[in-house]
């Protein structure tokens, strides 16, 4: 009998152990199956862990300078597109400016403008931007200043030489990135500034920094600066905060910047007009990759570099350690990660700067030389819609937008999440729960349970009443019978006694 | 027999100066029943991993691995004895391990409740209620730190002062034995795979 048994169980365990080879197999086909997309597509799940996806954006072409038919780039530093779609190429190497319109055609090439009758020329241009009300502002490194354009390329005005108690004396304004808002405010990153951003009213005057981020100092820090001795100490790095490395201003006026946190704490901010930080952040960092290498190749934090502000509350920002593209919706949920390091087609180099045209993906490489263009693919446009649908407060649209991306990617958690919530707006708590719980969400799955732990309560009323007056009323009838018994053998003693 | 112990043990955790002094000197604890004890808590520990609901439940359940789990409570149960009675020893401490096995088992024994009725609690609470769930089974850590102190306080005849120091001891007196465990293992593995190579080398050579 037992061998019996001993011989079921080990058939009954190869057979598990070939079916989990053959699942594991599919799973790896269907993970990759009809994706040529020269890089790792992933996201964190709720547990942090990575979870593989299909791609949401492929790449579509990358545009050299040669192509576009203005000659090569020579290692370009800023990108930004205008409403209208037209891309603004800060060519840093060839001091000038590239101008091409939405499907990536040459418009114009600014390399001088008129400066009061002379013909000026720029230096080493590292930052762009084209502001709401049309003008083009070029943050011209090499001749520390920042000159506004209008439409037709006429100079308006040249921002340089902040003057400002503020300012150490001697100070050297270099300017690398630029950003202007809706009231033709100019905020200026500029080389060495480690107090904030530098903001400029509409007329060129500084008006002060914005954005500063505070140094964290751990105590295991303080700890090991009160064993060392001054001499160590002048050699250890100083404490001071990081600099900003790239921006853009969104539809209301506030600043998304971001900066290089090695801790992979923050590396994106949305500033509001006093320059504090109003992000929506869940209790995942906003910092790209959550898992690094320490040490050896594409080790550390993501080292982010670039911002680009969508439409409905979605960022993209850019990890120049490993290339990476990291898409988060305005509540900071992780939608998607695309982009890796390599000399392929859609993988970069030195990725640099990053921006959008609708839903079509840019992204600068300054060693390469080139734009790389994505677009999105059915599961990107689906979780691009999706989200903006329940940003604009559709969430019945939405929901069968989620739908659709779950039968592509069925591990997608803030899709089970939309789901649910539409169940619990239709009063279906059940099947909310269900999906509150295959998507972690622990608040609303609580909301869910609250209610439906309410609808049984009411349903079940009077069983559960009959229910605690029946047992009453056995308590105490069991225990009179139980003192009954007790008595009765006592008096049986008495009686043996006797 | 097992009837009477078993009712002792529950009389300890309520009464534990009484209920250890008489496990000390008249013999009326049972180290198998404490080792039962360490057993069931090491069970319910990883039930609660499992199964506590999951507004509260923030455990990867693919990370979860009872075996593992039971054993790694037992483990930490016996370095801890072991840790004590190298300690006390030294220090005057009138303590058999047998006492500080049954003392830090009988110990355990409330937090084998708050566990099972937290598991229950938790599948029934919503985000506003957790912390009943986690009152519940803080009382029973605190009752398990309040007798094991007791404990090894009466079992040792030792002040309360005095079984704080032993305390502090032990935990260091822990951390070597786990040193000195790790060493040995990475010796034993050196000497084995030099036998090892010293194989080879003669299989393959001559």
């Amino acid at each position: 009998m037992r061998k019996r048994i001993n011989r079921i169980v080990k058939a009954a365990s190869a057979a598990a152990f070939a079916f989990a080879l053959c699942a594991s197999d599919l799973s790896v086909q269907t993970a990759f199956a009809g994706q040529n997309v020269p890089y790792e597509t992933y996201t964190y799940d709720y547990y942090e862990d990575i979870k593989y996806t299909p791609a949401a954006y492929i790449p579509d072409g990358a545009l050299t300078g040669a192509k576009i038919g203005c000659g090569d780039f020579l290692s370009p530093q800023d990108l930004n597109t205008d409403e209208d779609g037209n891309v603004y190429v800060a060519d840093t190497g060839n001091s000038r400016v590239v101008v091409l319109d939405s499907s990536m055609k040459l418009v114009r090439v600014i390399d001088s403008f008129d400066n009061g009758g002379t013909e000026d020329h720029f230096s080493s241009p590292q930052g762009v931007y084209k502001s709401m009300s049309g003008n083009l502002y070029i943050a011209d490194s090499g001749k520390n200043r920042v000159v506004e354009l209008d439409g037709d390329d006429k100079l308006v005005q040249i921002i340089e030489n902040p003057q400002s108690d503020v300012l150490a004396e001697g100070y050297v304004f270099t300017p690398l990135k630029v950003a202007v808002d809706y009231a033709d405010r100019v905020y200026v990153i500029a080389q060495n500034q480690f107090e904030g951003i530098m903001a400029f009213d509409e007329a060129g005057q500084f008006i002060g920094f914005t954005g500063t981020i505070k140094v964290q100092i751990s105590p295991w820090q303080i700890f090991w600066r009160r064993f060392s001795t001054r001499e160590q100490r002048a050699r250890q790095q100083l404490f001071i905060p990081t600099e900003f490395t790239g921006m853009e201003i969104d539809e209301d006026g506030f600043v998304y910047a971001t900066n290089v946190d090695s801790e992979g704490q923050q590396s994106v901010r949305r500033l509001n007009p006093s320059g504090e930080d109003v992000i929506q952040q869940t209790s995942v960092p906003l910092s790209g990759d959550l898992d690094w290498r320490l040490s050896g190749a594409y080790s550390g934090a993501s080292r982010i570099v670039d911002v680009a502000v969508r439409n409905q509350g979605i960022y993209s920002i850019l990890d120049s350690s490993r290339g990476r593209i990291f898409t988060y919706d305005h509540e900071g949920n992780l939608l998607y990660i695309f982009g890796g390091m390599g000399s392929q087609e859609g993988t970069f180099t030195t990725p640099v700067a990053i921006d959008t045209i609708g839903e079509q993906v840019l992204v600068l490489d300054s060693n390469k030389n080139l734009i790389d263009l994505f677009k999105p693919t059915a599961y990107g446009s689906l979780i691009n819609q999706a989200v903006g649908l329940r940003y604009d407060g559709d969430e019945v649209q939405a929901v069968e937008c989620w739908k659709e991306v779950l039968k592509l990617d069925s591990n997608f958690e803030l899709a089970y999440t939309g789901i649910g919530k539409s169940y619990l707006a239709a009063g279906d708590n059940k099947e909310a729960m269900r999906c509150f719980k295959i998507g972690n969400n622990k608040q609303y799955y609580s909301i869910a349970w609250k209610r439906y732990r309410n609808e049984i309560l009411k349903d079940h009323l009077n069983a559960i009443l009959t229910l605690v007056i029946v047992l009453a009323v056995l308590i105490v009838v069991w225990n009179k019978v139980l003192k009954k018994k007790v008595l009765l053998r006592r008096g049986e003693r008495r009686v043996s006694h006797v | 027999m097992f009837k009477e112990k078993l009712k002792y043990a529950f009389y300890t955790i309520a009464h534990p100066m009484d209920g250890f002094y008489e496990i000390r000197h008249r013999g009326r604890g049972s180290v198998p029943l404490a080792i039962l004890f360490v057993f069931l808590f090491g069970i319910c520990f990883s039930a609660n991993r499992q199964y506590a609901g999951f507004v509260v439940n923030f455990v990867n359940p693919m990370a979860i691995n009872s075996f593992a789990e039971v054993l790694s409570v037992f483990v930490l149960f016996m370095l801890f004895c072991v840790g004590n009675w190298s300690i006390t020893c030294l220090m005057n401490g009138e303590g058999r391990l047998k006492d500080i096995v049954t003392v830090t088992g009988y110990a355990m024994l409330p937090m084998i409740f708050t566990f099972v009725i937290g598991i229950i609690l938790s599948r029934f609470v919503v985000a506003d209620e957790e912390a009943f769930y986690y009152l519940l089974l803080g009382l029973g850590i605190a009752w398990f730190a309040l007798l094991v102190i007791t404990g090894i306080m009466t079992v040792h005849n030792y002040t309360f002062g005095k079984t704080l120091l032993t305390m502090i001891f032990t935990f260091v007196a822990m951390l070597i034995i786990i040193f000195l465990a790790t060493l040995l293992f990475s010796l034993i593995g050196q000497v084995v795979s030099f036998f090892m190579s010293v194989y080879n080398e003669l299989m393959l050579r001559v």
